[in-house]
């Protein structure tokens, strides 16, 4: 749903480390985004094609890494990953109380500039 | 020729929420985040808190509303300074939109300010605008599968308030159930059971307010 605001902050993010160490354009920016960040790659995409024309991203691709949810369970002690936008109890013995280590990432990891 | 960059998105509102932050603390202004999905009851239990302090301390409100003035309204009849933000569509408020507003609001004679956030039971959990807690509102008539369907919110929340008890009779919601899962994905949560319409329980959320305002 908010999508847009996220495209657009990872532009302006873009926009300003390529202007930064001064380069000239953006051809393509990597980003992790986490199963359960809310985020739904097709709009997120869908929103930087709007917003990149006219900007140094103007010929960038966008390079969506999903990564899944994995946390530790606190009553059964086991590690675990799913592959939902959600986990609610532990995959293994079904407990709730869990401490959850990805999935929530909205970063920017890398890019290539001309 | 490929640079590493390695920022968070968020991390240009995550800034601007911490410079919030700093200014409400800086005039001890205490700020929660009132988050709900539509219809639960947020503007209803502000007039009830509004009520229930007055006298003891000073409130302030910030309304957040994809269109209209109605809730701000509202919150100005009871003589409380209000300022309205209307997102013009965005499902959420962001710290950007509360460092627009909040000099329009006398911050320092408040106590306590009300950050009213758009209905939505997703994305105001992601946003911080420079709040010391989250408060989440959840009315019974919205069905007791909330909790897991909307984890986050719950998660991310101090405190839970169940409003429109009253409905309870009329309902097959089970406030235990509720109550159980809100628990079982945050063992902290600090919850309260209100009715906004006949006032049942206004008074311990209320005091639960003045308590943790005045540390």
């Amino acid at each position: 749903m908010h999508e847009v605001s996220i495209a657009q902050g990872l532009l302006e993010i873009a926009i300003d480390n390529c202007k930064k160490q001064g380069y000239k354009g953006i051809e393509s920016i990597k980003v992790k985004i986490g199963k359960a960040s809310g985020v739904m790659p097709d709009s997120l995409l869908f929103a930087f094609e709007a917003l990149k024309p006219g900007t140094m991203a103007d010929k960038a691709v966008l390079i969506i890494d999903e990564i899944p949810i994995s946390g530790y369970c606190n009553s059964c002690s086991s590690n675990f990953t799913v592959n939902d936008a959600y986990v609610t109890e532990c995959p293994k013995c079904g407990h709730m109380s869990l401490r959850i280590d990805t999935g929530r990432e909205l970063n920017i990891d890398e890019m290539e500039v001309c | 020729m490929k640079i590493k960059v390695v920022t968070n998105i968020l991390e240009a509102n995550d800034r601007l929420a911490a410079e919030n932050r700093k200014i409400f603390q800086d005039l001890g202004v205490y700020v929660i985040n009132l988050m709900s999905g539509p219809g639960a009851g947020k503007t209803s239990i502000l007039e009830q808190t509004i009520k229930g302090v007055r006298g003891k301390i000073n409130l302030g409100v910030i309304e957040g509303d994809i269109a209209g003035d109605d809730d701000a309204r509202r919150i100005e009849s009871l003589g409380v300074p209000v300022v309205q933000i209307n997102t013009g569509g965005a499902c959420h408020l962001d710290a950007n939109m509360i460092r627009v507003v909040m000099d329009e609001l006398p911050l320092k004679g408040i106590d306590l300010l009300f950050i009213e956030n758009v209905g939505n039971l997703v994305c105001p959990a992601e946003f911080n605008v420079g709040e010391d807690i989250k408060v989440m509102l959840l009315s019974i008539a919205e069905g007791h599968d909330k909790p897991l369907k909307y984890p986050l919110m719950f998660q991310e929340s101090t405190a839970l308030v169940l409003n429109k008890i009253d409905l309870l009779p009329y309902t097959n919601a089970d406030i235990e159930k509720i109550k159980k899962d809100s628990l079982s994905l945050n063992p902290k949560l600090k919850i309260f059971d209100v009715s906004c319409r006949t006032g049942e329980g206004i008074g311990d959320w209320v005091n639960w307010l003045l308590t943790i305002v005045k540390k």
